[in-house]
């Protein structure tokens, strides 16, 4: 959990960040309703800005928006466990990076020419991060509409959002993006953020 | 009883002999588009390749326990793989006896006795029937041949295969050049110890799932369809396996016979494996562990990536990197590529915390560019006037060929193509006989009838 501690072996801090992701799941899915409407809103913007960056590519600017200590995780299941199963993708801030770099890169193949994005989001409901006065979790539904070269595809999900604020406004810390798709075969998922 | 299809322990031959049609399709030199595009074609595959020979089916790992199973797919079957209370891996047809019902709908899952949930027949693991509703409604029901279809199948190392082939050649055999390959990739792991990480990754292509098989054996792409997974390596100052000069590289492909087939790529990459990764998340730390506990050495390290050693089992079974691809036809068009992770259990525990990233990264930068490369050609195939497809690179250009046939030859070769091909076609040319296997068959009427018939 950040605010914690870190713990000195480099094994058991993957580990703790891992549990860490779990756990934030964890809450959003057994949370009682949130109340606390002012500030659910404030962080909703945040969410409806990070749609709208994405959607128009701009991903630099999206990317400013992560703390250093970025996790964006996809998990193949809902159930798994970052430490114990296989994920789509877990990333830090710097592969965050590559794949950013990548969405420009036009040999690419797979992702350029670069489909068209729209994604709607929903159900934005937010609570204090256990232990940590200046985190959020934020739970929310999203649908994502994929078009490209001819096809199109179309998948929805849950998000669950970790945001800090530190004085700079909200920030991205941790994002998990559920696709129950994914366990039934999804085409090439190379353009997803 | 003339309709030999009427006894359910019959050895059928289905279908046409295509000999003459499938010489002209695959020429030594040359294939035919029809068999990327031929609904026909495709449809016979479904029951010759995919049920004639040998196809992976799961690994031992992912029913480990009493009771376990997986489901699977075996062409259009679904199979349960199962772990018998006796400890006995059996290949159910996912089939009710009764109407036909699909019995299992998880994925995986442990049982005591699969229930069909449409009249709840039930059935012990080994397949034998346990119980039917209103029995007496039967006229001589232990007669009937109801307990589960089942295919054969059989282990090599943990890796377990299943055919509905009558007679097929043992597993050992028909495995033959490339067994000493796959020993390669269980023996890397201490102990030879393989885990099957349950979850897996799940991509479809709009394409024919054999432009999957003529990639994995395809160095060549490599350089160009991977040029951006090469240039993020590149900012990173890192020279990725995939970066290399075609032209100069000391990597080889060979053909290992039953269209098996392999690409070296160790002579490539003088530094080893682990030195073709890039940054990964929690790399740092890790490998700060490894250090705190003395065992930051490089063979350690390499046993976080892949050996470098690519081995296709036709027709199902990719080897790359620490997945094993199973390749899945799912329509002419249309192809499931699941990627299951292989932990390595006797490891240092960070070496399977890095696996759980290292191939997320070339799944995230690598295969994308695959996908699109196979749907392309599946759209280009649609060019009806242009019939044919060169696969002569190499021969008499390059290729050695050694006393058993074999051909080894540099990544750009394409005799892994040529070699699965021949091998296709000989599945396909005649009609395989077939068996469906069932727990009993000898107290069923049908068995004795054929008994008395020889008598």
């Amino acid at each position: 959990m950040s605010g914690a501690s870190a713990p000195a072996n480099g094994l058991e801090a993957v580990r703790a960040l891992y549990d860490g992701l779990v756990a934030d799941k964890r809450f959003v899915e057994t949370a009682p309703l949130h109340t606390d409407f002012a500030r659910g809103e404030e962080v909703a913007a945040l969410l409806r800005a990070e749609c709208r960056l994405l959607d128009a590519r701009r991903f630099d600017d999206w990317l400013s928006f992560w703390e250093d200590d970025a996790l964006f995780w996809v998990p193949l299941d809902p159930e798994a466990h970052p430490g114990e199963d296989q994920s789509l993708l877990l990333d830090d801030r710097r592969r965050l990076g590559e794949r950013v770099w990548r969405m420009n890169d036009k040999t690419a193949w797979g992702i350029w020419p670069p489909p068209k994005i729209t994604r709607v989001l929903g159900g934005v409901e937010t609570w204090t991060a256990p232990g940590a006065d200046h985190e959020v979790l934020v739970a929310s539904s999203l649908i994502i509409h994929y078009v490209r070269r001819e096809h199109a595809w179309q998948t929805a999900g849950h998000q669950i959002h970790r945001l800090r604020n530190s004085g700079r406004g909200w920030r991205l810390c941790r994002k998990i993006l559920v696709l129950p798709l994914i366990q039934t075969g999804v085409p090439n998922l190379g353009w997803l953020l | 009883m003339d309709d030999p299809s009427l006894r359910p322990d019959s050895v059928i031959r289905r279908g046409p002999d295509l000999s003459a049609e499938l010489d002209h399709l695959v020429q030594s030199d040359l294939v035919h588009r029809g068999l990327y595009t031929d609904q026909g074609l495709f449809d016979l595959e479904m029951e010759r390749v995919f049920g004639g020979t040998w196809c992976y089916l799961g690994h031992e790992s992912e029913i480990a326990e009493p009771g376990s199973f997986v489901r699977r797919r075996l062409g259009r079957r679904q199979i349960l793989l199962v772990r018998t209370g006796e400890g006995e891996l059996r290949g159910l047809l996912n089939r009710c006896t009764h109407r036909g019902t699909t019995l299992v709908g998880e994925d995986r899952g442990c049982a005591k006795r699969f229930v069909c949930p449409y009249h709840g027949w039930s059935f012990a693991l080994d397949g034998r029937i346990l119980g039917l509703p209103l029995s007496a409604s039967y006229d001589k029901l232990y007669e009937r041949p109801f307990d589960l279809g089942q295919i054969e199948v059989a282990s090599y190392r943990g890796f377990v295969f299943g055919t509905l082939a009558a007679d097929p050649m043992p597993l050992e055999g028909w495995l033959g050049a490339a067994k000493p390959w796959l020993d390669e990739h269980i023996d890397r792991h201490p102990g030879g110890a393989i885990r099957v990480v349950p979850t897996s990754i799940k991509f479809e292509f709009r394409g024919n799932w054999k432009l999957s098989w003529d990639n994995a054996a395809d160095g060549l792409h490599a350089t160009f369809a991977h040029r951006s997974y090469n240039l993020i390596g590149k900012e990173a100052k890192t020279e990725t396996v995939l970066a290399r000069n075609p032209a100069t590289t000391t990597m080889v492909s060979r053909t290992l016979g039953h269209g098996h087939c392999v690409v070296d790529q160790r002579p490539g990459i003088p530094g080893g494996p682990w030195s073709t990764m890039r940054p990964l998340p929690t790399r740092d730390a890790l490998e700060a562990s490894l250090e705190e506990r003395g065992l930051h050495r490089p063979e350690t390290l390499d046993l976080a990536t892949g050996n470098m050693i690519n081995l296709s089992l036709f027709p199902n079974l990719i080897l790359v990197g620490n997945q094993l691809m199973v390749v899945e036809p799912l329509a002419v068009d249309r192809t499931r590529l699941t990627f299951y992770l292989a932990l390595a259990d006797h490891a240092p525990d960070e070496v399977n915390a890095l696996r759980l990233r290292v191939d997320e990264d070339f799944i995230s930068f690598g295969t994308p560019d695959d996908l699109e490369m196979f749907e392309r050609v599946q759209e280009g195939l649609a060019v009806v006037e242009e019939e044919w497809i060169d696969i002569s690179r190499g021969d008499n250009a390059g290729d050695q060929i050694d006393a058993n046939g074999r051909v080894v030859g540099d990544i750009a070769s394409e005799a892994p193509i040529r070699g699965y091909l021949q091998a296709w076609k000989k599945l396909m040319a005649k009609p395989i006989p077939t068996k469906v296997r069932r727990s009993r068959i000898e107290a069923a009427k049908f068995a004795r009838q054929g008994k008395r018939a020889s008598a």
